[in-house]
């Protein structure tokens, strides 16, 4: 009986001699919301997951098409491979790039609400950098809620910290959104210790400065039609230090991401980790062709719009006709004849006939120095940005580098010699360049590129400076921007010829645009352009155009569902969650 | 599920059998002695059971009076009868009483039949056993008998079409990862449905325990049975008992099974290449766009296919240069799987043991998929002193994983087309066809060119101690650990793609400087300490009483880590030290605790009146302090109506009639069917996320959920209502049970306003869900002459509803302040999900989808309007009439969504409409999509089991169907019509889409009643709105196995010195009966690895 006793009492001290906090267990890999904010650490932690909001939309294993550049595709510069709804005429309201952008434009909001309330209450920081933190974070929010009102134009403001109970306000005014914004990047303006500019290799670079702020009000205030006050603006942000970087092809290289041009970039590394897309860009992926490093995807490409649009070196407006005669009077179609390789075999032969090439025009061993001859002498811009015809590219074949050459009809990839592959090969476009690494050096893989993507740069501040000059009739003073933007580029200044002579206000207006037609392909600036000068019904929508090859026949046809189309739609999920926000005018639910 | 007591082992009946033979010697001696003055004739027999075997101790009475004899050791009997009138009366404990009429016979010999309930039929219930006549919570049984024999590779699989009210669905059939999801009694709860699974008294999981290992399954479906598991039991419980060593016996067994196995079935596409290209380039031709292939190549392959084994102009074989590879013929293979058991058993008085080595080799109907399983049990009790047991059970299993990379090949296997050779000489075709998409696939590719290994270990060990503290006072210990952990290392084997038809490289193999390779170590721990106290006592001979209290604790955590560098010095060697460039380094870890405090009282009268209460009291790591602690009690009543005196006389006819009644309450503190989430779901936590400054990757810190401090248990009430009894003196059995299970508080993740951001919504306690239904379990066993037959159906129906969530749907027209009728919905406001919604009053994630518009096909009112119900009847645009009411209904200013517009891009001939539900004038918008009664879940399960013997043969078969389940199946590739370059064209679509030539009416190629819409390139807007155009009634019917056995007769295998040897031959999943259009509507609506079809010959052997 003892035994027993004594078995009983060692089961029982077995039992309840286990530990006895066995039931409060905690994450082991995050932080609970109590304890955020609280310490130095935390607090920098904090502002960092602000800042990662700008990078959300980025794809998780395949194209998200949300991605600020791959907006491009909507506008009068890029083009994507596939038929967009938006383009066809078919979107309807829950179209999921409306709720995904609007969503992650929300979260970076959210993000910001929670540093700018919770680092004054929580943080044991130091006070000047704490207020550093807090002019950041309303910076981001600025930048959140402009992205918000350039495509909605009026949408509910929140400023604090909210739950899903509380997401019920109504839409604010586009007009109050925008002073919401002005009132933000005032705020950061007027905080001391938030420095103008950081020097490149600075450890906080990357973060907000007030030359930064300084340009995204001044944007603001274009949007509001406040010149003068954008002008002033722009002029601090020269002040601040920000100035042109020499060379326009190189600027696009992650060895010069941190030039005084940069105003405000999204940081990127090739670094894995983090998600799918690690820490890095993923313009490559998407902008580059199965030649580029790891055999990339060109998904996103350059509109011949855009290519034809590249004005020739002395300034004069390109013309197809005075490169190869009779081009205009052709079809598009019968045009492609130009673009065919040398040597055409029999077969490549029949097949271009059958797509009705004009091959009496062909020339054996002509065909590709004649159509070299319309790339040369343009805009050095034009072989900068894009992979033209008969171009090459240093790509990689297997995994060594290759240089290759962009040819039609495709006939194969090799080490030595061999043809761009691009993974739509029964179609000749026009392909990236900017943004799109060479070689197998640059990167480390496909997923995460290192180039910063810059949301302001210099260049925009100065011909939005332009634009803001000329739109107050200040002509003289806005031509000196826009061809401090040329020179960099190396074309004609205005002004320098015939061809290059502003003839007024309403001349200079329609050139400052195609500056910045030229100047930003691929950086996600045209599309919102086009939308904010009203022009893009005209430019994209014009009858007969869609999706093409060099030549300009189309593989789709765009077609304009209505002037409603400028403002986006609210996401249909959320009119039907939130009732009080009311659809925008035109959208049917 | 009736067999179970029966088969606990063959030594223990014939221990059962001697005892019982002497005292049937005993009974004979005083028999002989009471009627000593025994007269007239005398008669003798044999008395055998169905299967042939004597039996001793069987009682013989003639009828209408005292005088009766049992069969001696020869199992004979003689017995004196008055005249040729007589009756006989042959009873034996378990099996069915006979009655045999002498006539002038002087031999009458007997065979009885086995009784489907016997009164000693044990079965396992939570912590202990119980008489199943004493049973009153629902609970279905399986025996050993009903799995052995067959060639599935996990149990979860063999338990179709077993039990009332188990749905049991296989998902897929890839080596290793084929473990079938079972459903209790329909969907309670919004979140996890999984039943808890409870090896030998220890929570485990079904991978992780050999089938021939289990003695016995029980399947705990109401809250009687269940609740003393408590929080764990609320979607039922799965107590599995493996097989303990015999007394005074030592039996070996061998079992084994080879099968060819070959995928059930597969996806079919388009394989002729001259086909497949003109097919996508209808898909152009449709849009107004150019073609995309040309006459040139098209007339290459018509060339080449006339003469395939001709050589092209550099000497390469047509069907190589010029090929139209079936992919789907391609990557699935026929292979044989064996599975091999060798298990010994025996012991003495004080030690008993198992011991049993298993292994599986499946090599799957993939190539490289397959897996290898090793599996080892001991299982050992000895009793070292008078009042003290000790054992253990001790598990350990290795299972090597196939590197195949299945879901690429899945993912990819429409992204290709016929074009592609797949491997000829050592190298990977690459498309041959000029025009063709160079990134159309090459499948095989992704089966063989991955290289490394991936196995799993499991170790689960018990060790548990019994003391025998006092007369009827036991406690029983357990303490059990048990682990899987995961080792990975993968690595790429460079390849080259090579088009055959030039014989050019078109994809160097990648260098060694860019391959990388990749390890990942992933384990699991569970540590369990169990105590139960249990007394069990007779008071006045008539009261028997049980009780039991225990104490329970788990404590659960999963780590992993893994590495990835790229750069190999060499392919073959893929070390990560060898490697040059880290790129990726992660892991993570969660973990979560329960403690336990649980008691039972079982009392009965006369085992008539039958009574238990239940209760369990658990705190839980997944919920704040406050809300940690739940009580879940439970009780239950039995009324053995057959005991009653006033059933004397019925009995025969209606036997162990029971009525049972039961309510009780199970938690659930599982808040994401995913393990890994829903942890700390308390908390609000904050995630890191990547970004950098200045060139150096930097961590941030983001919300990535919203807490809730007041999440708190989800609690199951069930009530039972059961009814089981036998018929027809025992030949028929039955059992039916009613049931209602309502839980509350359900731990749900609703969608929230996108405005709130990225992070997930706040989990809660929200919903609540009901099922309500009816199981039936009929089972019949006769035989005829030498033939023994048995048949056992099992039916169930179950209703499920949510009961509330967040209010009721309201629709309809307003006239709002400006006098305008206005359409509103709530629907945003009350429900979660998109094309299923949790919505209140209707079942769970019942589909929401648009309706395909139906008009009657009149086109005009009699005034010559437009009618809007005069459309096409099934919605789609196929004729010039159906196009003119189109036109004029847009004309007249309807909408139709989302193309709203008539040309070859938006809507045109081969395009569905849809309709119009809430009268907007816009047909197709947001307010018209429906709740359609229908789910994914069946309504209704059946299962039918058949089993014959007729001398040393036996045949057995299982049926099992699910009905009233539907699936919305929109797969690109598989029954849409989009085409494209480089995809391939299924067979569905490419035999019976729409296609009509507007340009000339009378091309024969029109097909104006193609089911599925006409083909497009790329996208298609118009015909891919979620609608019930693609909703399919999924119900089927499976004959999932049968069988044909032989066993040797005694004579031969006692000259082998062995006990038994069967052989036979079986099919696994023979065949299918659905209208399903998809591949199997048991792996679910999307198509995946397939299930196996499996024909086997197997050998059962014991010595």
């Amino acid at each position: 009986m003892m035994k027993k006793i004594f078995i009983l009492i060692l089961t029982v001290a077995i039992v309840t001699g286990c530990k006895k906090n066995l039931l409060d267990t905690s994450p082991y890999s995050s932080v609970p919301a109590a304890n955020m904010w609280t310490n130095d650490n935390l607090t920098d932690l904090g502002v960092t997951g602000v800042y990662q909001a700008l990078r959300l939309g980025e794809n998780s294993g395949s194209d998200s098409g949300l991605e600020l550049y791959m907006l491009d595709r909507f506008g009068f510069t890029g083009q994507t491979r596939n038929l967009e709804s938006m383009l066809s005429g078919t979107i309807t309201t829950g179209n999921g790039i409306y709720s995904s952008i609007w969503q992650n434009l929300y979260e970076g909001v959210q993000r910001s609400n929670d540093a700018i309330k919770n680092i004054p209450l929580k943080s044991p920081s130091d006070p000047a950098k704490k207020a550093r933190y807090v002019a950041e974070c309303k910076f981001l929010r600025a930048y959140f809620y402009l992205r918000l009102n350039q495509l909605w134009k009026g949408v509910p403001i929140y400023l604090e910290p909210f739950t899903a109970d509380q997401a019920i306000k109504a839409r604010s005014s586009e007009t109050d959104v925008w002073n919401q914004v002005v009132a933000d990047l005032t705020d950061a303006i007027n905080e001391p210790s938030l420095p103008s500019i950081y020097a490149a290799g600075a450890n906080n670079y990357g973060h907000v400065t007030k030359g930064a702020a300084y340009a995204l009000r001044g944007k603001a205030y274009m949007y509001m039609q406040k010149w003068d006050l954008a002008a002033a603006d722009f002029a601090m942000v020269k002040s601040a230090g920000y100035a042109l970087f020499a060379n326009y092809t190189t600027l696009f290289k992650a060895a010069n991401e941190q030039c005084s041009e940069m105003i405000f970039s999204i940081q990127n590394v090739a670094v894995a980790g983090g998600g799918t897309t690690g820490y890095g860009s993923t313009t490559q992926w998407f902008c580059g062709t199965r030649s580029s490093f790891g055999s990339c995807w060109n998904d996103y490409l350059v509109s011949p719009n855009l290519v034809d649009l590249y004005q020739n070196l002395d300034g004069s407006a390109f013309n197809w006709d005075s490169v190869l005669p009779g081009y205009s009077g052709l079809t598009p179609a019968q045009r492609e004849v130009f673009f065919l390789r040398n040597n055409l075999t029999d077969k490549e032969i029949a097949a271009a006939t059958a797509r009705g090439a004009q091959m009496s025009l062909y020339l054996p061993t002509g065909n590709e120095a004649r159509i070299l001859q319309a790339y040369t002498n343009r805009d050095p811009r034009l072989a900068a940005n894009v992979i033209t015809p008969y171009a090459t590219y240093n790509g990689v074949f297997g995994s060594i580098n290759a240089t290759v050459t962009a040819r039609w009809p495709y006939r194969g990839e090799a080490a030595l010699g061999g043809d761009l592959r691009t993974d739509t090969q029964s179609y000749f476009y026009y392909l990236y360049r900017k943004f799109v690494y060479e070689g197998n050096a640059e990167i480390v893989n496909r997923s995460y590129g290192p180039t910063d993507f810059p949301l302001i740069r210099y260049a925009d501040v100065l011909l939005m400076w332009a634009e803001a000059l000329n739109e107050q009739d200040l002509t003289a003073d806005a031509v000196a921007k826009v061809n401090e933007v040329r020179a960099r580029a190396g074309v004609a200044l205005l002004n320098s010829s015939t061809a290059t002579m502003v003839a007024g206000q309403a001349d200079l207006r329609e050139r400052i645009r195609n500056e910045r037609r030229v100047e930003f392909p691929n950086e996600g600036i045209n599309y919102f352009d086009e939308l904010r000068w009203k022009s893009w019904k005209d430019k994209v929508f014009y009858t007969g155009n869609g999706v093409k090859q060099v030549w300009g026949a189309n593989v789709y046809t765009y077609s304009f569902q209505g002037d409603y189309i400028y403002t986006w739609p609210i996401p249909l999920v959320e009119t039907q969650r939130n009732p009080n926000l009311k659809q925008n005018a035109g959208w049917t639910n | 599920m009736d067999k179970i007591y029966s088969y606990s082992g063959q030594g223990k009946g014939i221990v059962k059998r001697c005892f019982k033979s002497s005292l049937a010697t005993l009974m004979i001696l005083i028999l002989f002695i009471c009627s000593a003055y025994a007269q007239t004739r005398k008669i003798t027999g044999i008395v055998k059971d169905g299967k042939g075997e004597t039996l001793p101790g069987v009682s013989v009475k003639l009828k209408g009076t005292a005088n009766g004899t049992v069969t001696d050791a020869k199992c004979t009997y003689m017995i004196s009868v008055p005249d040729n009138n007589a009756t006989l009366v042959f009873s034996y404990i378990g099996f069915v009483t006979q009655e045999k009429a002498t006539g002038s016979a002087s031999v009458v010999d007997i065979v009885l039949a086995e009784q489907s309930t016997s009164l000693n039929d044990v079965v396992v219930v939570g912590y202990g056993t119980q008489k199943k006549v004493n049973l009153i919570g629902s609970v279905a049984t399986i025996s050993a008998k009903d799995i052995e024999n067959r060639p599935v590779t996990n149990v979860s699989s063999a338990l179709t079409g077993l039990s009332a009210g188990v749905s049991v669905m296989q998902s897929s059939g890839k080596p290793g990862a084929d473990g079938a999801t079972i459903r209790i009694r329909g969907l309670g709860t919004l979140n996890n449905n999984n039943a808890l699974v409870v090896i030998d008294g220890i929570q485990g999981t079904l991978d992780a325990v050999n089938p021939d290992d289990i003695e016995s399954i029980s399947i705990l479906k109401d809250a009687a049975a269940a609740s003393i598991y408590g929080s764990l039991a609320a979607n039922g419980v799965i107590l599995v008992t493996t097989k303990k060593g015999s007394k005074n016996k030592t039996t070996v067994t061998y079992t084994g099974i080879a099968s060819k196995t070959n995928p059930t079935n597969m996806p079919s596409f388009v394989s002729d290449y001259v086909r497949h290209m003109q097919l996508v380039n209808e898909g152009y031709q449709n849009l107004g766009q150019t073609p995309v292939y040309t006459a040139a190549t098209i007339a290459q392959w018509q060339k080449a296919d006339a003469d395939p084994n001709g050589l092209n102009t550099i000497g390469v074989p047509n069907y190589i240069a010029y090929p139209n590879t079936n992919w789907a013929k391609t990557i699935f293979q026929n292979n044989i799987l064996q599975d091999h058991n060798l298990s010994i058993s025996g012991g003495n008085e004080t030690t008993q043991f198992l011991l049993s080595a298993g292994y599986t080799g499946n090599p799957g109907t993939m190539q490289n998929t397959g897996s290898d399983k090793y599996q080892f049990r001991v299982n050992l009790q000895t009793k070292p002193t008078k009042f003290l047991t000790v054992g253990t059970q001790t598990f350990a299993s290795l299972q090597t994983f196939g590197l195949a990379n299945t879901s690429n090949a899945f993912n990819y296997l429409w992204q290709t087309t016929p074009g592609v050779y797949p491997y000829y000489n050592g190298k990977y075709g690459f498309p041959s066809a000029p025009e063709e998409s160079s990134t159309a696939n090459n499948i095989a590719s992704y089966l063989t060119t991955t290289g490394g290994s991936d196995q799993e270990s499991r170790i689960n060990t018990t060790f548990f101690a019994n003391i025998d503290l006092y007369k009827g006072l036991t406690l029983e210990t357990k303490f059990n650990y048990q682990t899987r952990f995961e080792e990975n290392n993968s690595y790429p084997i460079p390849f080259e793609k090579w088009d055959f038809s030039t014989n050019t490289l078109k994809q160097a193999a990648t260098a060694p400087s860019q391959l990388s390779t990749y390890y990942d170590f992933n384990k699991n721990y569970l540590i369990t300490l169990d105590a139960v106290l249990r007394y069990n006592t007779t008071i006045a001979k008539d009261h028997t009483i049980g009780a039991l209290v225990g104490y329970d604790q788990y404590d659960y955590k999963y780590y992993y880590f893994d590495a990835t560098k790229l750069g190999l010095i060499d392919p073959s060697i893929s070390t990560l030290n060898s490697a040059t460039t880290p790129t990726a380094a992660t892991g993570d870890a969660y973990n979560y605790a329960l403690r336990s405090f649980f008691g039972r009282l079982n009392y009965d009268y006369k085992s008539r009146y039958l009574l238990e209460a239940v209760f369990r009291y658990d705190g839980s790591s997944k919920f704040a302090p406050a809300n940690r602690w739940g009580f879940f009690p439970a009780f239950a009543a039995g009324w053995r109506i057959s005991e009653e005196p006033f059933m004397q006389n019925v009995n025969e006819y209606i036997g162990n009639l029971k009525l049972r009644a039961s309510w009780g309450q199970t938690g659930n503190n599982v808040l994401n069917s995913n393990a890994a989430l829903g942890n700390y779901d308390y908390l609000a936590t904050y995630n890191p996320t990547a970004y950098s400054y200045n060139g150096a990757a930097v961590t941030g810190l983001v919300q990535t959920k919203f807490a809730n401090q007041n999440l708190k248990w989800e609690t199951t009430t069930t009530s039972n209502i059961g009814l089981d009894g036998t018929l027809f003196k025992g030949k028929m059995n039955f059992e039916i049970d009613a049931y209602r299970k309502y839980t509350t508080g359900i731990l749900f993740t609703p969608t929230i306003p996108l405005t709130v951001g990225t992070a997930t919504a706040a989990t809660q306690n929200v919903a609540e869900v009901s099922n309500k239904g009816i199981e039936v379990t009929l089972g019949y066993r006769g035989q005829a002459g030498g033939l023994s037959y048995s048949v056992s159906g099992n039916f169930a129906y179950n209703f499920n509803r949510v009961e509330k969530y967040k209010g009721t749907l309201q629709e309809g027209y307003t006239t709002d302040a400006s006098g305008n009728r206005v359409y509103s919905s709530n629907i945003g406001q009350v429900s979660s999900g998109g094309t299923t919604r949790v919505i209140q009053g209707h079942a769970i994630n019942e589909y929401y989808l648009y309706p395909v518009y139906k008009g009657n096909g009149t086109y005009n009112n009699a005034d010559g309007t437009v009618n809007k119900n005069g459309g096409p009847k099934d919605g789609m645009i196929r004729t010039p009439q159906d196009m003119a009411w189109l036109q004029s209904m847009m004309n007249a200013g309807y909408q139709f969504q989302p193309a709203n517009g008539i040309s070859k891009t938006k809507i045109y001939y081969g395009d569905l409409i849809y309709g119009d539900s809430n009268g907007d004038g816009i047909y197709g918008n947001s307010y018209d999509a429906q709740l359609t009664n229908k789910s994914s879940t069946p309504k209704y399960n059946a299962g039918l089991q058949f089993n014959v013997s007729y001398k040393g043969f036996d045949c057995f078969m299982i049926w099992a169907g699910s009905f009233g389940m539907y699936y919305y199946w929109n797969d690109r590739g598989y029954n849409n019509s989009i085409v494209q370059l480089g995809y391939a064209v299924n067979n569905l679509v490419a035999n019976d889409h729409y296609y009509y030539n507007d340009a000339n009416p009378s091309d024969p190629a029109n097909n104006i009643n193609g089911h599925y819409p006409r083909l497009k390139n790329t996208s298609d807007a118009q015909n891919n709105l979620a609608s019930n155009f693609y909703l399919y009634n999924a119900s089927y019917v499976k004959l999932k196995n049968v069988q044909l056995g032989y066993t040797l007769p005694k004579s031969l295998t006692q000259k082998w010195s062995l006990s038994k040897i069967r052989i036979y031959v079986a099919a696994e999943n023979l065949f299918t009966i659905t209208k399903y259009p998809g591949l199997d509507p048991e792996i679910g609506a999307s198509a995946g690895y397939p299930t196996m079809r499996q024909y086997s010959v197997g050998l059962n052997a014991a010595f």
